[in-house]
């Protein structure tokens, strides 16, 4: 099965797409009374779809799967679910996700996938430092990498002195967690005593569930793991396995006999070309137990409808530039953090840990970035450091088209997380 | 020729008073010490008199600091060895004053100007 996903066309994903998707309406329409009501509202006529009709279909948003908590969008009868998901519903119910038997395996597979396509083998040792649990992460890829036949340590998130100990002793090989927790774990590893290049056998790192810059991947090629691959999902769309970088890491593969893709204009929803940034807009296509019709992510990226260099046809989306909930808007201005890191990367003597201070000076909106510096920060010339809060302040500016003051912070002092890193702190009252 | 010590600090109170703290826990003294604050972070620049065991402190409690050459005089001979610097077109980038009458000095070149001063007499330590 792999090896014909792997090996499809353009034109092969387009004939399956176009094939799936009119079952997919159909099933929903049969099957989930909420779509049923949607689609009919809609005038979509499902004996006769075709492929275009998607865009008269209207999107699926978060706020559809609260209203309808627990289970009210699930596609088949509630004696076919094996497993629920939810999120963490700070803001009010959370959200369930619900599986089948089969749902499960074609997630399983998705993400040995996705191991494979990073070079992952049934040699490796994978340890996985997703959480487990209510979040999809960790099952996620500990599904795949047992169905690969590697060697799975379920680490879960935590404890990181284990978690290095584990590594050093075990030979893990494969390391899967977010971003933001390899930063933590390799900069542990050298308050430990250890010495990545030389104590631990880090070939491939997975490293997903937030947004992160190219930056990040230079720090951690460098310094803890041989090669650091993106990987794409979402509880609602199963959760991690959606869509992987590859070798040639110019962009995350979607699995499209899977997943249709669409790209929006999050303000006017109209649907917008390849190579246009914009809000991603998902179709599950082989999802049976909650299957989503344009569901809505809220992340902002951009499509590449080219064949990879790799050879392989899947379309690509660029790495996450934010969420759309992420994203700040500062005196009627649109920001990302990643531009903010992206910045911040430039620099040397710096850390990849920063924070966003958003606070009111009166009617006008104030950003403070804090940066921290690093141990390897030149510190005897104050001219210099002068300097260099000047060149980042002048540059974040450029690149966000409004002023940020820099405050630089002493190595070691801005927030680590093991989790998704908390970056922004909004103060203002609306 | 003496290292001084550069550590980049947060310019908020309690900050300095943790660094004094680090080095009294190592039994480290400080032999001089000048700030230079610019908004909200400065630079600590000191002489310490155990260079090693300071670098070594330092590191573990994860401080920016930077290791850097600088000239001691006697303050008897600052007249004269400023004179004979600015003959040679060495600059004096920064300096402050030390215990037992001594003046610490950050120049541009040190070599040249420590064989500058030896050839005018001026003993440096």
């Amino acid at each position: 099965m792999s090896i014909q996903a792997y090996s499809m066309g353009k034109k092969e994903i387009k004939e399956v797409q176009s094939r799936k998707l009119k079952e997919v309406v159909a099933r929903v329409y049969e099957n989930s009374p909420f779509y049923r009501r949607r689609l009919k509202e809609a005038g979509i006529d499902i004996t006769n779809f075709r492929p275009e009709d998607i865009r008269k279909i209207p999107f699926t948003t978060k706020t559809d799967l609260r209203d309808n908590y627990p289970l009210g969008l699930i596609s088949v009868d509630k004696s076919k679910i094996v497993r629920m998901h939810a999120s963490s519903g700070t803001t009010g119910n959370p959200t369930v996700v619900a599986y089948t038997k089969r749902d499960i395996d074609a997630w399983a597979e998705l993400n040995k996938r996705c191991l494979e396509v990073c070079g992952v083998t049934s040699d490796d040792v994978v340890q996985v430092a997703y959480g487990y649990g209510l979040f999809t992460g960790g099952l996620g890829l500990h599904y795949g990498a047992e169905r690969l036949g590697s060697k799975v340590i379920p680490a879960s998130t935590g404890n990181t002195k284990r978690q290095l100990k584990l590594m050093k002793d075990l030979g893990t090989t494969v390391l899967a967690c977010t971003p933001s927790y390899a930063l933590f774990l390799s900069e542990s590893a050298k308050e430990e005593g250890i010495d990545p290049k030389k104590d631990l056998k880090l070939r491939v790192g997975v490293l997903g569930a937030e947004p992160w810059s190219e930056s990040t991947r230079k720090v951690l090629e460098e310094e803890f793991v041989q090669s650091a691959h993106d990987i794409y999902g979402m509880s609602e769309l199963n959760g991690p396995g959606v869509a992987i970088e590859c070798r040639k890491k110019n962009g995350l593969h979607v699995w499209e006999d899977h997943y249709f893709v669409e790209i929006i204009d999050p303000n006017t929803g109209e649907v917008l070309e390849p190579g246009e940034k914009g809000e991603m807009v998902v179709t599950t296509l082989e999802k049976e137990g909650m299957p989503l019709l344009r569901y809505r992510t809220r992340d902002i990226t951009i499509l590449d409808d080219e064949v990879c260099e790799c050879g392989m046809a899947h379309a690509r989306i660029k790495k996450i530039l934010g969420r759309t909930d992420d994203m700040l808007k500062i005196r009627g201005i649109c920001i990302f953090p990643s531009q903010i890191e992206e910045v911040i990367s430039g620099f040397e003597g710096l850390t990849p840990f920063y924070q966003l201070v958003v606070d009111r000076d009166g009617p006008l909106d104030r950003l403070l970035v804090k940066v921290e510096v690093s141990e390897n920060f030149k510190s005897d010339r104050l001219t210099e450091i002068v300097d260099l809060q000047k060149r980042l302040e002048e540059e974040l500016r450029d690149v966000l088209s409004i002023s940020a003051a820099v405050e630089l912070t002493e190595p070691r002092t801005l927030p680590r997380s093991e989790g998704k890193a908390q970056r922004i702190i909004d103060l203002r009252k609306i | 020729m003496v290292k001084q010590f550069s550590i980049f600090l947060e310019n908020k109170p309690g900050r300095l008073s943790n660094l004094i703290d680090l080095f009294e826990r190592n039994q480290i003294r400080v032999l001089a010490m000048g700030i230079a604050e610019a908004g909200n972070y400065g630079i600590v620049r000191c002489i310490l008199d155990a260079p090693e065991k300071a670098a070594e402190a330092l590191r573990n409690a994860n401080t920016a600091v930077n290791l850097v050459e600088v000239l001691i005089i006697d303050m008897e001979d600052l007249h004269n060895a400023v004179k004979v610097l600015g003959e040679k077109g060495i600059n004096v980038d920064y300096a402050y004053t030390m215990d037992l009458g001594r003046i610490v000095i950050k120049v541009d070149d040190e070599s040249k100007a420590k064989n500058a001063l030896s050839e005018a007499g001026i003993k440096t330590y």
